[in-house]
């Protein structure tokens, strides 16, 4: 059984015109020391799912239905204050996208990991959890003296590290990483994923790493699980999904990010926006930007189907691997006048072709 | 550059600004359209009578000499005469200015309580009935003229209910004198202060209660509230030690310049309630052209105002260690 299993669960928002179906039917497992890469745009219900894991969302968001099963905990049966005291930060910690603003500016960044420490547990002294605090930053290459600092006396890299050293305090056993080095420069990025990598597996926990970047999950995850529109709609280890995906969306988020391998490949983004997620009709949700949609991308929703070694795609057309890819990798494919629903805008007809 | 010269700088302004102060004030009294002798010229003299009075006033000096005058008595405390009184101002002035203190600072400082309290409620429990109702409340009580508040109070615990006296500062024949404590701390006085410092509790408590459901707001979306709440830290942890204590910053300065301003009293509440304050001293000096007291009433309450923006700078520091000591 894996350290963490998620099924079917669906995360809604209340909004003024219906619910939100920001996730939507997601199944996910999780084992120890396992990072697993959510990628998606942003709208694409990534950070909701991960954020669903410890119940961090908005007052108008719920879990409606599914299992969270935390290391045989069922997570959205927990009270409020057992998920506070059993789950939060001690079991589940998480780094947030910007460093700089996730610490309180009105307090030192060692008081804040020293109320964290002691809040969740009871028999540590102060002093013991400032000791911890330093430890960390030593770790981390951080001046240890610099716990007494405040926020805003941190560099944007500097203020990532710390942001580490209070996701590690508690050595949780799973860390949710939203997007942990985007606000940063791309030669910090780099050690700060390294870093990253390096404390999580010293403490052995599992990770989440939740970005919009191709190149960070292909570097960093064992597997990557692709969201769109509240669904993963493919997941495969990481070797997979960078070499055959096999899901029109993943060929296209692919294609957005630089390949190390080929530097002169064209960077093609795909047209379109994230779809509305409130009550969708039935079918693909990503036909109305998908190059490859037919009738029945239209009408019937995917399921997901097993393509080996854990490989799931919901794609109607994922069994035609080789003609997608060759596809996918032009330009013209994505071009935004190709796609759209044919019956919706008929096509105009004009003299001169 | 650390705190301590930061202090001694804002010290330096402080005596800068009273100086700007004391000068704005001589021009206005001293140099207003007309004939500025008029001013302290009764009805009714003689020639020579007013030839003495204004030698008496030093008004026949140059102005430049009038000014150092000025400024030295003003230093000293010396406010001259009251026309009215025949007494010293500052011994009119300071008991009034005293009373409006003490009624001022406690309605201000209940208002701030519990307006920063239901205001950050109000903002954490967003698009609840309780904020919805809160804020319908507390409009109510913003738009509710004073005397009609005072009013209403009084008809309900005093000539209602009977609990409180009707008003004054103490019931005559209370003996008065001894200290400060005694003066102002007897059940007697608190019973009479009751009422009062209620009706300017009501009316201030508006701003610091919408102030801070609107900075709370803005606090609530920092990234630094969900972390704490990741952190699995208690609500009211969150609630007090992060999110108020953050979006109470920008109300600092805002306390300051209500505290100064309420320093001056209000002619409105001290009125209904016949409470012998700075405010009505001030409305009977200007009605009565008392030019002394009316110009003391000014500098004390001017005073109020730039000390207590001192003050906000400090306490703004000292609350956010984000300010630069520039
Ligand atoms: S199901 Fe159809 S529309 Fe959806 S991704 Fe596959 S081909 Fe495109």
């Amino acid at each position: 059984m894996s350290l963490l299993e998620i099924t079917d669960l669906k995360t809604y928002y209340r909004a003024s015109d219906g619910w939100v179906r920001a996730t939507d039917g997601v199944s996910l497992s999780v084992d120890r020391g396992e990072t697993v890469g959510l990628v998606g745009e942003s709208g694409s219900g990534k950070t909701t799912l991960a954020k669903s894991i410890i119940r961090l969302f908005p007052k108008n968001a719920e879990i409606v239905d599914g299992s969270i099963n935390y290391d045989g905990t069922e997570i959205t049966e927990l009270t409020d204050r057992q998920l506070r005291k059993q789950i939060r930060w001690s079991e589940i910690s998480m780094i947030p996208q910007n460093a700089m603003n996730g610490f309180d500016p009105v307090y030192t960044v060692g008081s804040q990991i020293v109320e964290v420490i002691r809040y969740h547990e009871d028999d540590t002294s102060k002093k013991e959890a400032r000791k911890r605090a330093r430890e960390l930053f030593n770790e981390l290459g951080i001046d240890p003296d610099r716990i007494d600092d405040y926020p805003h006396q941190f560099s944007g890299g500097m203020a990532q590290r710390a942001m580490i050293a209070l996701a590690l305090c508690l050595s949780p056993n799973i860390i949710l990483a939203d997007e942990p080095t985007t606000a940063l420069d791309v030669v910090i990025q780099d050690r700060i994923l390294e870093t990253i990598k390096e404390k999580q597996r010293e403490i052995d926990s599992a990770m989440i790493m939740i970005t919009h970047d191709m190149s960070v999950v292909s570097e960093t995850c064992d597997r990557i699980a692709v969201v769109y529109g509240g669904r993963v709609v493919e997941i495969a280890d990481a070797e997979t999904i960078m070499m055959s995906p096999r899901h029109p969306y993943t060929l296209g988020l692919r294609n957005a990010f630089p390949d190390i391998s080929d530097e002169d490949k064209d960077l093609i983004s795909i047209p379109g926006t994230p779809p509305d997620l409130v009550d969708p009709d039935e079918g693909c949700r990503f036909a109305p930007r998908c190059p490859f949609a037919t009738e029945e991308c239209w009408e019937v929703t995917p399921e997901a189907e097993d393509y080996g070694d854990g490989h799931m795609v919901e794609c109607h057309r994922a069994d035609e691997i080789e003609y997608l890819q060759e596809e996918a990798a032009k330009k013209e494919t994505w071009m935004e006048q190709e796609i759209g629903r044919p019956d919706e805008t008929p096509p105009e007809v004009t003299s001169d072709d | 550059m650390g705190l301590r010269e930061y202090v001694i700088r804002r010290l330096l302004q402080l005596v800068v600004t009273f100086w700007a102060f004391f000068t704005l004030l001589f021009v206005l009294f001293r140099l207003v359209p007309g004939d500025p002798t008029s001013m302290f010229i009764l009805d009714g003299m003689t020639p020579e009578q007013r030839e003495q009075r204004i030698a008496e006033l030093g008004l026949d000096q140059p102005l430049h000499v009038q000014y150092v005058e000025y400024i030295s008595q003003l230093l000293t405390g010396d406010f001259g005469q009251s026309f009215i009184y025949r007494e010293p101002v500052i011994d009119i002035i300071i008991v009034r200015f005293m009373n409006t203190i003490v009624l001022m600072g406690t309605a201000l400082f209940f208002a701030y309580l519990i307006g920063l309290t239901f205001g950050a409620l109000m903002g954490w429990w967003r698009g609840s009935k309780f904020e919805r109702g809160g804020i319908v409340v507390t409009l109510a009580a913003r738009s509710s003229p004073e005397f009609w508040v005072g009013i209403v109070l009084l008809s309900v615990f005093v000539f209602w209910l009977g609990w409180f006296p009707s008003g004054g500062m103490r019931t005559t024949g209370g003996e008065l004198g001894g200290g400060f404590l005694a003066r102002y701390g007897s059940t007697d006085f608190l019973r009479h202060l009751f009422l009062p410092a209620l009706t300017g509790a009501i009316v201030f408590m508006a701003t610091p209660t919408l102030l801070m459901r609107n900075t709370m707001l803005d606090v609530l979306n920092a990234d630094f509230i969900e972390i704490k709440k990741a952190e699995g830290l208690p609500e009211r942890t969150v609630l007090y030690r992060h999110a108020a204590r953050n979006s109470v910053l920008p109300i600092v300065t805002v306390m300051a310049i209500a505290t100064g301003a309420a320093m001056g009293g209000s002619v409105v509440i001290e009125t209904v309630f016949n409470w012998p304050g700075m405010g009505r001293e001030m409305v009977r000096a200007v009605n009565s052209n008392d030019y002394p007291v009316a110009m003391a009433a000014f500098f004390l309450m001017g005073s109020v105002v730039i000390i207590m923006n001192f003050l906000a700078d400090l306490a703004y520091v000292y609350l956010d260690p984000r300010v630069e000591y520039e």
